[in-house]
């Protein structure tokens, strides 16, 4: 009886041993598949930080949308042209609106919607060598101001269009100093400042050749000026991107 | 009947950890890496204990619970104190594991050249 007893209560430890140990081994399965599912599988992507991610995103719809930018200049200038040609011929069918197409053509040369071609002036203003007894470097660099002396003196002698670094003036561009860089329409360019204006090449170059002028002005300011008069020059048409 | 309740019990537990649809928050990650750690040790340290016949379950039960909730705890502490506790967690569960795994190795390999040598004996006579 009492061997009895004794073997029914090992059975019964045994029992609850057993029932133990799976309870264990649950909660030990539970966590290691959890943790597998959640730390293991997502791991790669949560090395960054959620701030770079967002930083990443932006950066890239901020591509987007300036590439996008970018075909819907194209189609404008596309545009621009067909507009042109449609012009062109028809002011070969109707002579008597030749001078009203001309005087789009002017205006739009002024607005620089379109590429301008013709005989003009190339200014190249680059910063004056590095000189020792100048303590202050801004004393020897090309300044926004000085581009705008030359587009102001350009604009004024009539040149038809004018563009710096390959990118266009129009009417309501702004130059802007920003550091080291001048900002034309939210572009940023670097010196050396390449000036290209179409017009009356002669009359464009002596403008800026008079005694006390621009160009003597900016030699003053030790910047190294370039003037060359060119038969063919093609400015770019506007591109508003920015 | 009852020798295979753990092994379900595993099933079961892995069955749950993968379907279930909980999401734990990023910040919560070490808690969870420290209690594998946690159970691991434990489980090494009752595979060692057998060996060495020094085994009781009242340790291990107790200790399997036991070192899980300090492991965590101790973690949580850390995050609100701003000390990496964690870390001295993870040195200290690693350390063990090793030494434990260490321990069985050896127990199971002094017991296998034991039988070898008893079986080589036999060989002889």
């Amino acid at each position: 009886m009492m061997k009895l007893a004794k073997k029914m209560s090992e059975e019964y430890k045994n029992r609850g041993r057993y029932i133990l140990y799976s309870f264990v081994f649950l909660i030990l399965g539970f966590i290691f598949a959890f943790s597998y599912r959640t730390l293991g599988k997502d791991s790669g992507e949560t090395a960054e930080s959620p701030t770079f991610q967002q930083e990443e995103q932006y950066r890239e719809e901020l591509i987007a949308q300036k590439e996008r930018n970018k075909e819907l200049a194209d189609e404008i200038q596309t545009k621009q042209e067909e507009i042109r040609d449609f012009e062109k011929s028809f002011s070969e069918n109707e002579d008597n609106h030749t001078v009203l197409v001309e005087e789009a053509k002017d205006l739009r040369l002024l607005l620089g919607v379109i590429p301008a071609s013709g005989p003009g002036v190339r200014i190249t203003l680059k910063d004056g060598d590095y000189d020792p007894v100048e303590q202050n470097p801004n004393d020897y660099i090309v300044h926004e101001s000085h581009v705008l002396r030359v587009v102001n003196e350009l604009k004024i002698s009539g040149a038809q269009g004018i563009a710096i670094n390959g990118q266009r003036i129009s009417e309501n561009s702004y130059i802007k100093c920003t550091g080291p860089v001048i900002t034309i329409d939210g572009r940023t360019l670097p010196a050396p400042f390449v000036i290209e204006a179409v017009g009356d090449s002669d009359v464009l170059s002596s403008a800026l050749n008079l005694g006390g002028g621009v160009v003597d002005g900016l030699v003053h300011d030790n910047i190294v000026v370039t003037l060359e008069q060119l038969k063919e020059i093609k400015l770019p048409a506007l591109r508003d991107e920015a | 009947m009852t020798m295979w309740l753990p092994l379900l019990g595993l099933l079961l537990g892995v069955s749950l950890g993968l379907l279930s649809d909980i999401q734990i928050p990023q910040i919560y990650s070490n808690y969870l890496s420290i209690a594998v750690l946690a159970a691991l040790d434990t489980l090494f340290g009752g595979i060692r204990a057998h060996l060495q016949q020094i085994y009781d379950d009242k340790v291990f039960i107790s200790g399997f619970f036991f070192n899980i909730a300090l492991a965590a705890g101790l973690a949580f502490l850390g995050v609100h104190l701003g000390v990496d506790l964690y870390l001295a967690a993870v040195f200290a569960f690693g350390v063990r594991l090793f030494q434990n795994i260490a321990v069985i190795r050896r127990i199971l390999l002094t017991k296998w050249s034991e039988r070898s040598k008893v079986s080589d004996t036999k060989v002889q006579e």
